[in-house]
Order: structure tokens, then C-alpha cells, then sequence
């Protein structure tokens, strides 16, 4: 599935997200692990929000999780999304207590509880968005 | 209850003053600020000189409204002032209070003056943290989070969009009777459900409409309160918790950490949801009022929905609930124009929508996903 452009884009240079951003554009999820308290964290930051210890590694994690809630805009809500509406958003709980908004790549949610997957949708030459889709699909 | 609530010292609403809303073109948000702050000290029966403390609350994502430009503009110099980023009624209330309670004053008025729907805010951005990836994601406006919180309760306990839809059609009843309100005209389930949905299930209806406007009150002592034109108000409890950490806490969409204000404004003030004359839910969302509904206790967690579909939020219901219109029909001032409701119908001010012998109201409000907080009003001196 190819993506509409005109989306606002994140600021991929912001050095504590693009590495995540990075990732994407080579089909791979990619978020920080604490090396005090193992913990993986989302979103990306600074610190541990578990045990305060800078930095971290990044590390391959998987893009699949439990559809939790989803919603389908109709009209749009913000200067940009014009040509993207009817779009379908959800929230994913993934493995580790890691909760990640996306958009879902049917306008017809699936129902919650649905097993999702990462879909890499190749915005533009240096984005690529994170998209999720039922297992099964 | 808290020791806090009692005694000569005891924070007590003493002027309420409320400006046109709706559009204020050609006025500045601070201009419309201190044009509140006039009509609540005229109520009070006081004059600036009277006044010994200021909070004022920002704009949204502005640098407009701080105690410095108020005061500036107002020719003030307050013993005490503040300014809050986020300046819900409820905030700003709470930190009023706190002030009279540690003695930095005596009087403080508190505003709010706001233009963002003259000066076009832009109000469709992401809530509650990470923006760079909601935004990205398409979860834009208030109303995306509220509809994933609506699906999510719909999907546990089967709550229905005409449900929904009943929040506002009761609120617009009370908003009928309410001079001030900018959406008057009665809406029935029918037209509801005939809208069309803009973020699944949201309508028009469910969501804030942006509009400009000015709210003060002034807060002073239970004592001096006593002597001034209008039967004191009192405050009889307050409560906050906060979820900070936004989207990573457990079931955030549906605000769980909000019965954690419930638990401890009731023990604040000594009472429990029966004795609640007029409820007020600061309403960004027709959602957050079955949230609040079923964490602060007034029904079942899940029944929120046959709740307000049984009418009991209705005018003449079990239950009134912003009687003012709320957010949704009066207009959007984040929870002051409640207070400001709350008050008048503590006061028996309330015109055709008095609720007869109103004595407890409780105030809910919440800054989206990350705040929360609440009081308990009364002019019942023993309580």
C-alpha cells in the first residue's frame, strides 16, 4: 500500500528520534533499551523514565501487538490531512508495556483485541511511516 | 475533611463576573480578561483597591495573559500574583485558595480572557505528548483521542453513539435556558444521529466550539466574605492527580487516575455523590463527561451511557449537569464558565434553569490526558 504525500512530516533531524526514524526506512522498528535496568522505553528520550541512567541502545523490537482502540476520521482535523481523509488511526499495546499510536492501513478498523503488524509505508525518499495491519491480512 | 475548609480563613467565592462570548473581534485576550476581573468586583461590591492578589492563566501555546500584562493593564500591584500555563477554573481555584490559606492575601481575583476564535488559534494539533508522532499518525484534534476513549468504552461495556449523543442533547436543553449560552436552538437525538461524523463517532456536537470570552472570580475569606454584597460560596473540597506521563500509563485513553481525584475530593469535603445538587464536567468532549460520570461515582463504571440516555443529566433528571450548556453549547472557556454556574446557582441566580434549592455543586475539570482536578462549592457554612 503507497501512501498520500502532503502529510506533515516529523523533524527527522532531531537527534533523539532519528535513529527511530532511520530504522523505518529499512523496514525495522527500532526503540531504546536501558542498559542499568533493561527496560525498553517509548517514545525515545534522553533517559531512562524508569531508573534516570542516560542513553541507551537502540535495539530491533517487534511490530506487532493487540489493537486496543481505533477510530476512523472522516473529515480533517488539521491543515494537511485534506487529501488523506477517510483515514483509520488506532492505538497498538505492543510486548513491554510499549503503547504506540499509527495510522492502520484499512479504513475499516479491525475489531479490538486484533493481533496487529507493522507495515512500513514509504512516504518519500527519506520517510517512511509506521502502519498497522491485521496479522492475518 | 480537611481543616483547610473551616474557620474564619476558610476560601470563599465572593464575585463572580462572566463577558459576552462567542466573537470579540477588535478586543485583545488581556483586554477581555480585565473586563471580567470589572464585572466580578462589581458583583462582590469591591474596588481594585480591594484587591491584594491576581492569577491569570496564558492563552494557548501564547505568551498572552500573564499576571504581568494584567496587572499592567489593570494598574494593579497585587501583594501576591501567579500566572498558569493551563488555567482551568479548577487550577486556578485550587491555587487561590492555597494562597488565602498560606496568608500571602486576602482577596485575590483570578481570570481568565481569551480571543482564540478572533484571532484564529489553531486548535487542530495533537494533545497530550509526542506530537511529532500523533501528528504524523493523523491523530490530530482532541476529538481522535476522545473517539479511540469512545471505542475502547464502547467495545468494554457496549455504550452506543446515540448514547453518546443524549450528553449533548441534554446539555443543549439547559443551554435553551441560558442567556449567555452562544448555542441556544434545541437539538434532538434525531438531528444528532443525521449529522454526519467527522472522527468515528463524533459529531459537531461532541466537540468544543472555539469561541473568544472573559471569566473572573474573586476568592477571599470566609470572614470577609461575610460582609460583601453576595451570600459567600465556600469551598468545601479540592483534589488533583495528574498523569504526566501521558499515552504510557495503563488504559490513558480512558482516564482511570480520575478516580483518584473523586476519592480524595470526597473525603476533602466530607460527602459522597448523593449529595450533589448540580454536577459540573468540564466538557472539551461529550466523552469526558461519561468519564467522569463513572469515576467520580455518579454511576456505574460502564453505565455511563444508559446513564445520560435515561435523561437523568436532563433538565428535571436526578441529576443536573451543566446547566450552564457546558463547553459543548455555551462556550469554550476550560471550565470557567462552570464555576461561574455553579456559583449562580448556589445563588439562586439561575433564572428558568434554577435548580430549587441547589447547596453542593462539584466541579470537574481535566487538562485532556494529563490532569485532573476538582472541587466541591456550598453555602452551607457547616459543611
Amino acid at each position: 500500500m503507497s501512501h498520500p504525500g502532503g502529510l506533515p512530516l516529523p523533524d527527522l533531524s532531531d537527534p533523539i528520534n532519528a535513529p527511530h526514524w532511520e530504522g523505518l526506512n529499512h523496514g525495522r522498528l527500532l526503540v531504546q533499551r536501558c542498559l542499568e535496568c533493561g527496560r525498553a522505553r517509548w517514545r525515545p528520550a534522553e533517559i531512562c523514565p524508569t531508573c534516570w541512567t542516560p542513553g541507551g541502545e537502540w535495539i530491533d523490537f517487534p511490530a506487532r501487538g493487540q489493537l486496543y482502540s481505533a477510530t476512523v476520521y472522516r473529515r480533517a482535523m488539521a491543515p494537511g490531512f485534506k487529501d488523506h481523509v477517510p483515514y483509520a488511526v488506532g492505538l497498538v499495546e505492543l510486548a513491554e508495556e510499549i503503547r504506540m499510536v499509527g495510522r492502520l492501513t484499512s479504513t475499516e478498523p479491525p475489531p479490538v483485541g486484533t493481533t496487529m503488524t507493522g507495515a512500513f509505508l514509504h512516504v518519500s525518499a527519506d520517510f517512511t511511516l509506521l502502519a498497522w495491519r491485521p496479522v492475518a491480512e | 475533611m480537611s481543616e483547610l475548609f473551616r474557620g474564619a480563613r476558610r476560601p470563599t467565592i465572593a464575585g463572580v463576573g462572566t463577558t459576552a462570548q462567542g466573537e470579540l473581534p477588535g478586543q485583545g485576550a488581556n483586554q477581555i480578561a480585565v473586563a471580567a476581573i470589572k464585572l466580578a468586583l462589581h458583583d462582590a461590591g469591591l474596588r481594585p483597591a480591594d484587591i491584594d492578589g491576581l492569577i491569570t492563566c496564558k492563552n494557548l501555546r501564547s505568551n498572552i495573559g500573564t499576571d504581568e500584562q494584567i496587572a499592567m493593564l489593570a494598574g494593579l500591584n497585587p501583594k501576591y500574583s501567579a500566572t498558569l500555563d493551563y488555567g482551568t477554573g479548577n487550577f486556578s481555584l485550587h491555587l487561590a485558595a492555597m494562597a488565602i490559606a498560606a496568608g500571602l492575601a486576602e482577596t485575590i481575583v483570578l481570570c481568565y480572557g481569551t480571543n482564540q476564535r478572533s484571532a484564529r488559534k489553531p486548535f487542530g494539533t495533537p494533545v497530550g505528548g509526542g506530537a511529532d508522532f500523533q501528528r504524523v499518525s493523523g491523530l490530530v484534534h482532541v476529538a481522535g483521542p476522545a473517539a479511540l476513549a469512545f471505542n475502547r468504552h464502547s467495545h468494554l461495556y457496549g455504550t452506543t453513539s446515540e448514547q453518546l449523543g443524549w450528553v449533548s442533547v441534554a446539555q443543549r436543553e439547559w443551554a435553551a435556558m441560558n442567556p449567555l449560552a452562544i448555542f441556544r436552538d434545541l437539538l434532538t437525538i434525531d438531528d444528532y444521529l443525521n449529522m454526519p461524523i467527522w472522527v468515528e463517532p463524533l459529531r459537531r456536537p461532541d466537540l468544543t466550539m472555539i469561541s473568544d470570552g472573559g471569566a473572573a472570580l474573586v476568592l477571599t475569606t470566609a470572614e470577609r466574605a461575610k460582609h460583601l454584597a453576595k451570600t459567600p460560596v465556600y469551598v468545601a473540597g479540592m483534589a488533583e492527580q495528574t498523569a504526566l506521563r501521558g499515552d504510557q500509563n495503563a488504559d490513558n485513553l480512558l482516564r482511570p487516575w480520575l478516580a483518584q481525584v473523586a476519592q480524595r475530593l470526597w473525603a476533602s469535603a466530607g460527602i459522597g455523590p448523593p449529595d450533589v445538587d448540580v454536577l459540573f464536567i468540564q466538557d472539551a468532549t461529550s466523552v469526558w463527561v461519561l468519564q467522569m460520570l463513572e469515576w467520580f461515582g455518579f454511576c456505574g463504571i460502564g453505565e455511563s451511557g444508559a446513564f445520560v440516555a435515561d435523561g437523568n443529566t436532563r433538565p428535571g433528571g436526578s441529576l443536573p449537569v451543566n446547566t450552564n450548556g457546558g463547553q459543548l453549547s455555551e462556550a469554550y472557556m476550560w471550565g470557567w464558565l462552570h464555576l461561574a454556574e455553579g456559583i449562580r446557582q448556589l445563588r439562586g441566580e439561575a433564572g428558568s434553569r434554577q435548580v430549587e434549592g441547589a447547596q453542593i455543586t462539584v466541579d470537574c475539570s481535566s487538562h485532556d490526558f494529563l490532569k485532573g482536578a476538582a472541587s466541591v462549592l456550598t453555602t452551607l457554612e457547616q459543611l
